[in-house]
């Protein structure tokens, strides 16, 4: 038992956890909350695993991310807080009949498959980070621009579906 | 056996699965891109775990993650704005409402 | 000194947002010390000192600021205006209940200017780009209950964002080739790309001083209140993007040059076709400023970049002044559309005088300011190499500037006179000072250019007479042809703004709604033609079977009719038998078509779940598959 198992059972756990406790809850806010705390735990658990570039910009991008859902949550739920213990679930039994295949297989595939020895060495953080710099700009170039004009587009489009009066408004 | 990966695989799955689950038995489609928000994370835990244990030296994998990171914030940019366009000619972003797409 | 000028507008725009009160007082002390301080910044540098303070910031590349000869008179322009705009503000704004977020917001803004002005590096400078946008936004977009100004401000944003690009790109071209962020290292910048970087960012100031086809944003800003399209027009948010041309002059190559000069004097003469067509004051205003910016950039492409601050320093006490002026005929008459107005000025022939005064100056009347700028961006345009390209678009821009300033003052002037008004003593006080700026700022030119080291040759007498006459010319046209004549067949487009060439809608917007809508009918079709397989195959089989049934039919009647002689109990339950039999079967194809389609529920979470299933077992076939094969 390494020490870097203890932290990614930890770690791991409490990303679950959160992840769990995001369904869980009746208040909305506090689901944002846990999902945010879930992905900071998964940001965690990157630094756990001497991935320090991701981690930390996992927790960075996470952050934001959470607290922008934090505020629609309270935009647009008719129970932000979570007062009136409404129930927000349907299809239940699929759902969970759906999650609990999906854990299972996966589970087993993790479990039986054969995942061949441990890779070579680890490369320092700073020559991991200038080693990922090169493969951006480099192999990958063209990949990196790609996922930049999409989030462009996206950005562009979601503004414009956001912004675009509503027409047929049922009066 | 690496145990190490088979821990971060192990909460891979467990995330995967509660995820699933989420995004299906949602009502809310805030609620919904959580649950997706949550199976992308499994999905970012497993390439990091396979980068770290099995390929340390390829940077590729990394770039792998950067992807999937992009990935979700386009989710969340324009699920938000179909939220929003919903929102305000609807009022509410509720799925059980919503049945344009009725065949 | 460097840093008051910062700190003075800043902290009293906290002091505003934190206390809440006494908001004007705050903000005349605040604008009074930034203020002060550029004064004095102006005086050390006329006497040759510059002075410079780097802040530590990332390694190698700390912040800098820097009063150099230009960029103090830069900041003392900035300063001056701020300080008149906000006295005229504390009249124009006195009844709103929001006073607070404005000066607070206002105050923001100048503070993101002065950084501007005075940034020594790129960084400081893409960081100032970014704080004037997002504080050009909140004030374009004060009066967000009103309808349209919304609208109006995310137009602004996204357009000015949009060409922010070039700015980023340009930039770190530049700090890649350099190796350093300063600016005043980067202008030795020769070759390629010195070209690149020109034309990027060239692209940056087309999105900030509303240059065609980036204009159309600026007409829309006139959303906002008064004062702060007086701000906006003047010195600071659109003056961005020629200061920022203005920097970097000493490192644009010929070709760079070239596209400069052809933007600005295209967008001289087609905003100001605009300006003509316009049938509201503050929008025409507006569209005279993109023109007045074209001109700026033909003297930059000229290269003749002190012209074009000469135009610039003159512009905006000119146009700031017009803009107050404005603002007052407004409150006086609710509104701001030509028709609204007209008359408007008999009624108050003190502020109608300041804003002729100012008109005129614009046109370049002489002894006023504009008429030295706009003789030295004619004769810049004159001696250049592209003469040919820049001397015609540079004249028509200056007929057209007096056309459309004839036209709003013959509005103003004619036209019925309503009730005596109450005197406004503020906003009088606010617009006068900027007046007398507008008038005699001229006279300091002289002065200014041996400050600055590059003075300008003073032209013969063709240059001022052409002015002249080009100006002259375009005053009547205004005052007395109706601009309905004037522009014949153009009207139409120059109201609509050109919408043709209307910059990111037809770029960006437009393609990629296509693409949606594309998108979306290709869905419909998909599904249509999903259901109309199910639908088609339940029902095919049952007209088949129901065919099948007829003929049946008619063999089990001969049945029947052959067993009505063998017996007539038993040719009954034969018929009814096999009758039965193939009419359920029937029902059953037309029920199992049915349930077909009701898996198209058209609940999300329902298609979530079919989507769910349908890819584990997709995955459960491919790992599968290689027992199999």
């Amino acid at each position: 038992m390494t020490s870097q198992m203890i932290f990614l059972v930890f770690f791991g756990g409490a990303a679950v956890w959160f992840g769990v406790t995001v369904f869980r809850t009746h208040s909305m806010v506090r689901s944002a909350l846990a999902l945010l705390f879930s992905q900071t735990a998964v940001g965690l658990m990157f630094l756990v695993m001497q991935a320090e570039f991701l981690g930390v910009l996992q927790i960075m991008m996470m952050a934001t991310e959470m607290s922008v859902m934090a505020i629609f949550m309270v935009m647009f739920m008719m129970d932000p807080g979570g007062m009136g213990a409404m129930d927000m679930t349907h299809q239940k039994r699929l759902s969970l009949w759906a999650g609990g295949v999906g854990l299972g297989a996966a589970m087993a595939v993790i479990w039986l498959a054969d995942w061949g020895p441990p890779g070579g060495n680890l490369p320092e953080t700073a020559e991991q980070t200038a080693e990922l710099g090169r493969e951006l700009l480099g192999r990958s170039m063209f990949i990196f621009q790609s996922v930049g004009l999409t989030i462009l587009t996206a950005m562009v489009s979601a503004t414009m579906v956001a912004i675009a009066p509503a027409k047929e408004q049922p009066k | 056996m690496i145990f190490e990966l088979m821990i971060a695989l192990t909460v891979g799955a467990v995330m995967f699965g509660t995820g699933l689950y989420g995004a299906l038995s949602q009502t809310n489609l805030v609620m919904i891109i959580m649950g997706v928000e949550l199976i992308l994370a499994a999905a970012l835990v497993n390439l990091v775990a396979f980068w770290r244990y099995l390929h340390p030296g390829e940077p590729a994998a990394q770039m792998f993650v950067l992807v999937v990171m992009a990935v979700m914030a386009v989710e969340m940019a324009v699920g938000f704005g179909i939220a929003i366009a919903r929102f305000r000619s609807r009022g509410s972003v509720e799925m059980e409402e919503a049945s344009e797409l009725k065949g | 000194m460097l840093a008051l000028t910062l700190l003075g507008p800043l902290l009293a725009a906290l002091a505003i947002l934190s206390l809440r009160r006494a908001p004007e007082t705050l903000a005349l002390i605040g604008a009074a010390l930034g203020f002060v301080a550029a004064l004095g910044l102006f005086v050390a540098a006329s006497d040759g000192v510059t002075v410079g303070i780097a802040l530590p910031f990332l390694p190698d590349f700390p912040i800098r600021l820097i009063a150099s000869p230009l960029t103090a008179t830069l900041s003392l322009l900035v300063a001056t205006v701020a300080a008149m705009v906000l006295i005229y503000a504390t009249g124009y704004m006195r009844k709103d209940p929001e006073r607070a977020r404005f000066y607070g917001t206002m105050l923001l803004f100048v503070t993101a200017m002065q950084a501007l002005v005075l940034s020594g590096d790129w960084i400081t400078l893409l960081a100032a780009w970014e704080m004037i946008g997002f504080a050009s936004y909140l004030l374009i977009g004060f009066w967000h209950g009103r309808a349209g100004v919304v609208g109006a401000a995310t137009r602004a944003f996204l357009y000015t964002r949009t060409a922010d690009l070039g700015l980023y790109t340009g930039a770190f071209v530049l700090i890649g080739v350099a190796g350093t962020s300063e600016i005043s290292v980067t202008n030795a910048t020769t070759g390629t790309p010195a070209l690149i970087a020109g034309l990027l960012l060239l692209i940056a100031a087309m999105g900030k001083s509303a240059q065609v086809p980036l204009q159309d944003w600026l007409m829309r800003a006139m959303a906002g209140p008064t004062p702060v399209s007086a701000l906006l027009h003047s010195a600071t948010l659109v003056a961005a993007g020629a200061i920022l041309l203005i920097r970097t002059a000493p490192m644009l190559p010929g070709g760079a040059l070239l596209a400069i000069g052809i933007v600005g004097g295209i967008t001289a003469v087609v905003t100001g076709l605009i300006a003509l067509a316009e049938r509201d004051l503050k929008r025409l205003l507006a569209a005279s400023t993109a023109s007045q910016y074209g001109l700026m950039l033909v003297a930059i492409g000229a290269g003749a970049p002190v012209a074009a601050l000469l135009h610039l320093i003159a512009h905006a006490a000119i146009k700031s002044s017009l803009f107050l002026g404005a603002g007052v005929f407004q409150h006086d008459r609710e509104g701001t559309g030509l028709d609204t107005l007209a008359g408007a000025g008999r009624a108050r022939p003190g502020v109608f005088a300041g804003f002729a005064i100012t008109a005129l100056a614009l046109v370049g009347l002489p002894p006023m300011a504009a008429f030295f700028s706009k003789d030295a961006i004619i004769a810049a345009a004159l001696g250049s190499t592209a003469a040919p390209w820049l001397l015609p678009l540079a004249l028509a821009g200056s007929v057209l500037t007096g056309a459309y300033m004839g036209r709003a003052l013959n509005v103003l002037w004619a036209g019925e006179v309503g009730p005596p008004q109450k005197p406004v003593p503020f906003m009088t006080f606010g617009m006068g000072v900027l007046v007398a700026l507008a008038a005699g700022l001229g006279f300091g030119f002289g002065a200014l250019e041996h400050m600055l080291g590059a003075e300008i040759e003073k032209p013969g007498w063709i240059v001022p007479a052409m002015g002249l006459a080009v100006g002259l010319s375009g005053l009547a046209l205004g005052w007395f042809i109706a601009p309905a004549r004037l522009l014949g067949p153009l009207l139409a487009p120059a109201r609509n703004g050109f919408a043709v060439a209307g910059g990111m809608d037809g770029l960006i917007l437009r393609p990629v709604l296509s693409i949606a809508s594309a998108c979306e009918a290709f869905e419909k079709r998909l599904l249509a033609a999903q259901i109309g397989l199910i639908r088609g195959f339940g029902l095919g089989t049952a007209h088949l079977v129901d065919r099948a049934d007829g003929a049946l039919f008619a063999f089990s009647l001969w049945i029947g009719q052959q067993s009505l002689r063998l017996g007539r109990a038993t040719g009954f339950t034969d018929t009814n038998g096999i009758d039965a039999a193939i009419f359920g079967l029937v029902r059953r194809m037309v029920a199992a078509g049915a349930q077909a389609r009701r898996l198209q529920s058209g609940f999300i979470h329902r298609e979530l779940a079919l989507t769910a299933i349908g890819t584990a077992l997709i995955m459960a076939m491919l790992l599968i598959a290689p027992y199999y094969f």
